[in-house]
């Protein structure tokens, strides 16, 4: 299935979040992520909704369902031609320094906190995918504990 | 100024006539103020739900009219709020604007599970167009008007307004003020467009003039723009046939030689072929909701689709359309009116069809109409409705409530008065009617109005009788008594093998309840006292009842089963196997 994005702005009043999500059980949609945060401009707030869907209709749908909302400003769909699409994950693995230094310069990671020995705590951003391969690449056994932010996404 | 003042300030400054409503703890202090204020006409139903639909009473009955109100319905927290909740969602689906107001617990114990708390904003959120809990006395005024103005524009809808008891008695400051005149609510996400463009328009008419088999349908919308005149005219000026849905009923006259009457699951055969057999519809304020079009990979597969509709969210929702028009209807009509481009077109073929298709079940339904019995000699509803029609001139207001009868008083009143039919139909909310139609009668004083239910529904909102004997309002009710959740044993009738489970009912005698509450009663289960009874209620100032024994096993037909397509279309009713399986008419022992 085609991952999608969908923009949204609205106003910055009680009970939005919940009308959103609301709408995403009501009608059943697949969101994979859904991340607010405040906006340029005081008392907007911007989210991004990435969900799984192959058919058009039903993404024309969900956006128009949002515009419904009267303290939505605008939604529309971003494609990643003409939008970056971004998150952030925090890790913490048990693996040793060299294999992880193996991969700097490749990847842009951080290492945050490192306790007794092998115990690392990671903080890697990018695109949904890379941050996918780094982990694989890493290998996935030594994961105690993941965190990510799901997507953010910005218009080009 | 104080918070409740401010708010049925605001709630005059809107039109506001009737509170319907049901006061407790949390709602008291507005009550109070409102009785010293001596401004509204309150009224107070037996059950919170039935104040919900008495405000909807009001706004359906009014708004499209010279002098629109909207209804306002006001109860107290916790149970008295979740009592409205069926009413308001009833009124979502039906997109009628009322503004319901309920008292919350006081700020400061919010959130504790108080006496009388619950979460309404929670549960109103997902069945209404918006909520608001003012916070502040401050924020009590703006948020009226604001609810007035989204209840009301583009697509109409119920609001709710939770407003805490402390808020309720606090004193905005000194330094308040609130311009009346001048308020613009800041709602910059709100859409709203009511004006057409162009180049739609442009390829609509294109389409209209090239098609050979088009039809109109005729929704809710045309009744809400009150543009059922201007529908009218159109379909004239262009010569298109015209389906309705169950809510665009009564936007013109039914007997328009033009009308199909009502399309979808119980509509005409003449509506539903001419549908499946089109290559052009040309839709005005509907939604092509699933009792309108079957299955859907059956539905119109010949036909190009126009949909002309205020609210974008419905536009290729249901059914893709070749040319969407999200705009007014009213606005709509008027720019094609005016378009030298439109042809008028004889489609003699196509008119020579659709009246074939008009005769394939006229015969059957005029032979039971006339016989007015069915085999085990009682009265069959379809006649009973007729009857009324002819006495009434179809001019008179019609509030059924859900089932077989409903589709019985779509079918066969002969609409003639603009917005005259007034329907649970989204929702299909039984126990809608009593209270609904006392809201109409408000709404319409100088009109007849007939509050027709089963016995069912009528139970289920029977304690509105005590309303309709205190404000003594003309409501002619009738009763079609049939033993049986009718309309359900259709259903059982034709796909369950006439295993009646859950459908037989006794009821009590309506008789002695009607002279409970000091309503005028008469039984009628011959059918040549149907026309006498009628005549009776008539002629009687005041509230009467009628109750009629009806026979269990009539039918409503066509009928397009619930999976179905256009095709699997039932004009013929199925031969008996068996006997019922059950007594018919068991609540007639009166
Ligand atoms: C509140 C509610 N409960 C259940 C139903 C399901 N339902 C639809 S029609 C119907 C039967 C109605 O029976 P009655 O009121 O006697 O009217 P009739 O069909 O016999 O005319 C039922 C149970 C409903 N629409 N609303």
């Amino acid at each position: 299935m085609n991952r999608r994005a969908i923009l949204v702005f609205m106003l910055d009043r009680p009970g939005v979040l919940n009308k959103v999500s609301m709408l995403i059980r009501k009608k059943m949609y697949n969101v994979d992520t859904l991340t607010v945060c405040s906006s340029r401009v005081a008392g907007i707030s911007r989210m991004t909704i990435t969900l799984q869907e192959d058919d058009q209709a039903k993404v024309t749908q969900i956006i128009k369902q949002l515009e419904k909302f009267t303290e939505v400003i605008s939604a529309k769909e971003l494609d990643t031609d003409h939008s970056y699409w971004r998150e952030v994950a925090i890790v913490k693995l048990e693996v040793d320094s060299a294999h992880l230094e193996s991969f700097r310069g490749r990847y842009n990671f951080e290492v945050l906190d490192q306790k007794g020995g092998d115990i690392h705590i990671l903080q890697v951003a990018g695109a949904t995918g890379r941050i996918d391969t780094f982990l694989d690449e890493v290998g996935r056994q030594y994961i105690i504990e993941i965190a990510r932010t799901g997507v953010t996404a910005l218009e080009k | 100024m104080t918070g409740k003042k401010l708010l049925l300030q605001a709630l005059k400054e809107n039109g506001v006539q009737y509170i319907f409503g049901y006061t407790g703890g949390a709602i008291m202090p507005i009550f109070d103020e409102m009785d010293k204020m001596g401004d509204f006409h309150f009224v107070m139903s037996r059950h919170e739900q039935g104040a919900a639909f008495m405000a909807q009473g009001v706004s359906r009955a009014s708004l499209s009219s010279n002098t629109p109100q909207i209804g306002v319905c006001m109860t107290t927290s916790g149970p008295g709020a979740m009592n409205l909740a069926t009413g308001i969602a009833d009124a979502h689906m039906d997109s009628v604007p009322i503004v319901a107001i309920t008292g919350q617990v006081t700020t400061g114990v919010i959130a504790t599970d108080a006496f009388q708390e619950s979460d309404v904003i929670g549960v109103m959120m997902p069945i209404c167009k918006q909520t608001y809990m003012p916070l502040a006395a401050e924020e009590v005024e703006v948020t009226v008007h604001e609810a007035f103005y989204v209840a009301t524009t583009g697509r109409g809808g119920p609001i709710v307004i939770d407003i805490p008891k402390d808020v309720q008695n606090q004193s905005v400051s000194s330094e308040y003020s609130f311009d009346t005149k001048n308020f613009r609510p800041t709602l910059p996400g709100f859409y709203y467009h009511p004006t057409p463009e162009r180049e739609p328009l442009r390829r609509a008419i294109e389409m209209i003039n090239r098609s050979l088999r088009p039809v109109l349908f005729c929704g809710h919308g045309v009744i809400n723009s009150n543009s059922g005149a201007l529908l009218q005219q159109f379909a004239e000026k262009v010569n298109i046939p015209i389906a309705f849905t169950l809510h665009g009923l009564s936007a013109l006259p039914a007997d328009h030689p033009l009308s199909l009457g009502m399309m979808g699951m119980h509509g005409t055969v003449e509506a539903n072929r001419t549908i499946m057999e089109a290559d052009l519809l040309i839709s005005f304020g509907m939604r092509f909701d699933d009792r309108v079009t079957g299955r859907l990979s059956e539905y119109a597969q010949h036909a190009d689709v126009i949909h002309v509709e205020i609210d974008p969210s419905e536009i290729d929702k249901n059914v893709a359309c070749s040319v969407a028009i999200n705009a007014d209807v009213y606005r709509t009509l008027h720019v094609l009116l005016g378009d030298p481009m439109l042809t008028f077109k004889p489609r003699r073929r196509w008119f020579e069809k659709i009246d074939g298709f008009r005769q394939v079940m006229a015969e059957d339904l005029r032979r039971e109409i006339d016989g007015g019995v069915g085999d085990n000699g009682r009265l069959l509803m379809k006649s009973i409705i007729h009857r009324l029609s002819e006495l009434t001139e179809g001019k008179d207001l019609i509030v059924p409530d859900v089932g077989m009868h409903q589709m019985m008083a779509a079918r066969f009143y002969n609409y003639q008065t603009t917005n005259s039919w007034f329907a649970s139909g989204g929702a299909g909310t039984m126990g809608a009617s009593l209270p609904m139609a006392i809201g109409v009668k408000l709404a319409r004083p100088a009109e007849r109005v007939w509050s027709i239910s089963g016995d069912g529904g009528f139970q289920m909102n029977i304690q509105e009788l005590g309303t309709i004997m205190e404000q003594q309002l003309d409501v002619k009710i009738i009763l079609l008594n049939n033993g049986h959740l009718g309309m359900v044993r259709q259903w059982q009738t034709l796909f369950f093998d006439g295993r009646y489970a859950g459908t037989p009912m006794q009821s009590p005698n309506f008789g002695l309840i009607a002279e409970a509450y000091n309503i005028p009663y008469r039984k009628v289960d011959k059918p040549e006292e149907v026309a006498s009874a009628l005549q009776q209620a008539i002629e009687h100032q005041g509230p009467i009842m009628l109750e009629f024994i009806c026979d269990a096993s009539e039918v409503i037909l066509p009928m397009i089963p619930s999976d179905g397509g256009f095709n699997d279309m039932i004009v013929k009713r199925p031969k008996r196997k068996k006997p019922p399986a059950t007594s018919d008419g068991k609540g007639e022992k009166s």
